[in-house]
């Protein structure tokens, strides 16, 4: 088994490859590493005028930090991060990342999606490969960064086998290492584990946080669980809705002093249910406000 | 402290044996609706339901009495027999097949790129979608006046009909394959950073590929359903000249191995198509 517990480094051919993900930590001082500045969207209508459904949402991510947004259903928090992603525009204002702005998708943002995104007619392995082979012109595929990515949500076992014959949490398991292979500067979470079964949401969730610290992964992730958020939000944006706006953002005290590794610790954290009584207060006043 | 005694009791000992058969409740349906079937009982019941239907020919033929107008199978089965040992109707099998094979592949080559192309990118389908919904609804066989003038009345006037009468639906059912491809799978492609012609090439064209087996395997079938008409003018050779030859010595025995014959060659055909899905896409095919 050639995956190790050193992660591979990228071998950069060309100076338009992405920058490693410590570049994060290079970020002139001053400027936050994603900054969401001002942003609106405005679906229009039929028969004139439009629906205003984000106004005015501006908050920053700093390098290596989980930040979650939280909010009841139809707050915007998907079409936010899709437009962090690149795949959805602004009407208003700009989201920028290390100081340039979003006006696409890139291969430094990786995603994963609510949906199994896996590429049925390709193995695992080809799938977490895949990033990496598209851009085989301008990046010499890392040696072995499939291996490590594999062995880091423990698929090695199950690198040749076809996504279809995978359970609904291995399959995100594939989604997340594809989305880490490219080395993104980023990565994009939108309901990862939304389909998933209680058992391996709580596993999913463990897994992701494992990972994430030890990549020092910069994530920017989207739920509408208060669980989920409190257990892997370094900071939470609660958006409220009609139309999607910051109603708080909230730093977890009880993380002060690290992330807690399993749910049971969090539990267990003084500060936990004070915070989990106040997030359940804002999701109750939405509620009643739609 | 007491406890009140359950609702749901065990029944006493022996209970079932005491009136002999045990008591049952529900109702069992003998043929029951999305019933399972294993491979067996489905093959011995098609040939049940093919026995059935050759039977009712063979003896209602020899009941009617006029066996040259109305032949049973058995006749058919003879005239297959001359046919192929006497008359080399294989020649002619092979003729109208290298027909079929030929403008069904000068269709699919036109119809596929643009299948491709027009699915996935709206402005292109916007272009060119109006026009092959039209084409679709103008009948082949209009044509056939138009292509004897142009093409004179060989082997092109032949191709041209049989292409034609399969390259409209064809590019249409292959639209519709391309848009089903899930937006994710395009966006998921987007983030990791493929380009345009990387998704086409990388993510649309493997994502639609079973699709598009399964839309040439149907539309082969609309193909042989031209063959005859093709083959009426100006022929000498194929299924169809032979059936048309027949008719002119009313060896309607002869016409029914011909219609029999591109049954079986229609079925052979599909199977082929069938067994390249199972080989070229066998994740498709995994035991779960």
């Amino acid at each position: 088994m050639s995956a190790t517990g050193v992660r591979p480094e990228l071998r950069v051919v060309t100076d338009s490859a992405p920058p490693s993900p410590d570049a994060a930590a290079e970020a002139p001082p001053g400027v936050p590493f994603l900054a969401v500045d001002g942003v609106g969207k405005d679906y229009p209508l039929r028969g004139g005028g439009s629906l205003r459904a984000l106004d005015g949402v501006s908050f920053a991510v700093r390098p290596h930090e989980i930040c979650v947004m939280l909010g009841p259903s139809g707050c915007g928090k998907s079409t936010l991060l899709r437009m962090v992603a690149g795949l959805d525009a602004p009407s208003q204002g700009s989201c920028s990342i290390g100081g340039a702005r979003i006006v696409g998708p890139g291969r430094d943002r990786g995603m994963v999606f609510q949906s199994y995104t896996s590429f049925p007619w390709l193995t695992v392995r080809e799938n977490v490969e895949y990033g990496l082979r598209l851009h085989g012109e301008t990046i010499a595929l890392a040696e072995g960064a499939g291996e490590y990515f594999l062995d880091r949500v423990g698929l090695t076992k199950f690198a040749n086998h076809h996504p279809d014959q995978l359970s609904g949490g291995m399959r995100q398991r594939v989604a997340l290492a594809r989305a880490l292979a490219t080395y993104p500067r980023m990565l994009l979470m939108d309901e990862p584990f939304g389909a998933l079964d209680a058992e391996t949401r709580w596993q999913m969730q463990e897994l992701l946080l494992e990972v994430v610290t030890r990549e020092r992964m910069t994530v920017l992730m989207v739920t509408h669980d208060i669980d989920e958020a409190l257990f892997l939000g370094d900071g939470i944006v609660f958006l409220s809705r009609n139309p999607g706006r910051v109603r708080e953002i909230l730093r977890p005290d009880f993380k002060r002093n690290g992330r807690p590794a399993t749910k049971e610790a969090m539990y267990d954290a003084p500060g936990h249910r004070e915070l989990e009584r106040h997030v359940m207060q804002l999701m109750r006043d939405e509620g009643k406000r739609a | 402290m007491t406890h009140a005694t359950p609702h749901i009791a065990a029944p006493p000992a022996g209970a079932a044996l005491e009136g002999g058969a045990a008591p049952t409740v529900g109702r069992q349906l003998s043929v029951d609706f999305k019933q399972v079937l294993g491979g067996t009982a489905r093959a011995t019941l098609g040939a049940v339901g093919a026995l059935l239907f050759l039977l009712t020919w063979e003896v209602g033929s020899h009941l009617y009495g006029q066996l040259q107008l109305f032949p049973p199978p058995s006749g058919v089965v003879v005239a297959l027999w001359r046919l192929f040992g006497e008359q080399g109707f294989a020649w002619d099998v092979w003729a109208s097949l290298r027909r079929i094979l030929v403008s069904f592949g000068i269709a699919a080559v036109v119809a596929l790129p643009l299948g491709l192309l027009m699915g996935a990118f709206p402005p292109l389908r916007a272009v060119g979608g109006p026009l092959v919904s039209a084409c679709r609804y103008l009948p082949a066989t209009a044509f056939v006046p138009l292509f004897l003038m142009w093409l004179g009345a060989g082997e092109e006037q032949k191709l041209a009909l049989l292409t034609v009468g399969v390259v409209f639906f064809l590019l249409t059912l292959l639209i519709d394959n391309t848009l089903a491809v899930r937006t994710e799978l395009i966006d998921t492609a987007r983030t990791l950073g493929a380009g345009r012609r990387q998704i086409l090439r990388t993510v649309v064209l493997p994502a639609c590929m079973p699709a598009y087996v399964d839309t040439l395997r149907q539309m082969l079938a609309v193909g042989w359903t031209y063959l005859v008409v093709a083959e009426i003018v100006a022929t000498t050779d194929g299924i169809g000249a032979m059936m048309m030859r027949a008719k002119r010595f009313v060896h309607v025995d002869e016409i029914l191995a011909g219609i029999v014959t591109i049954g079986v060659m229609g079925l052979l055909l599909d199977g082929v198509f069938r067994l390249l899905h199972y080989r070229a896409f066998p994740w498709l095919h995994h035991a779960r």
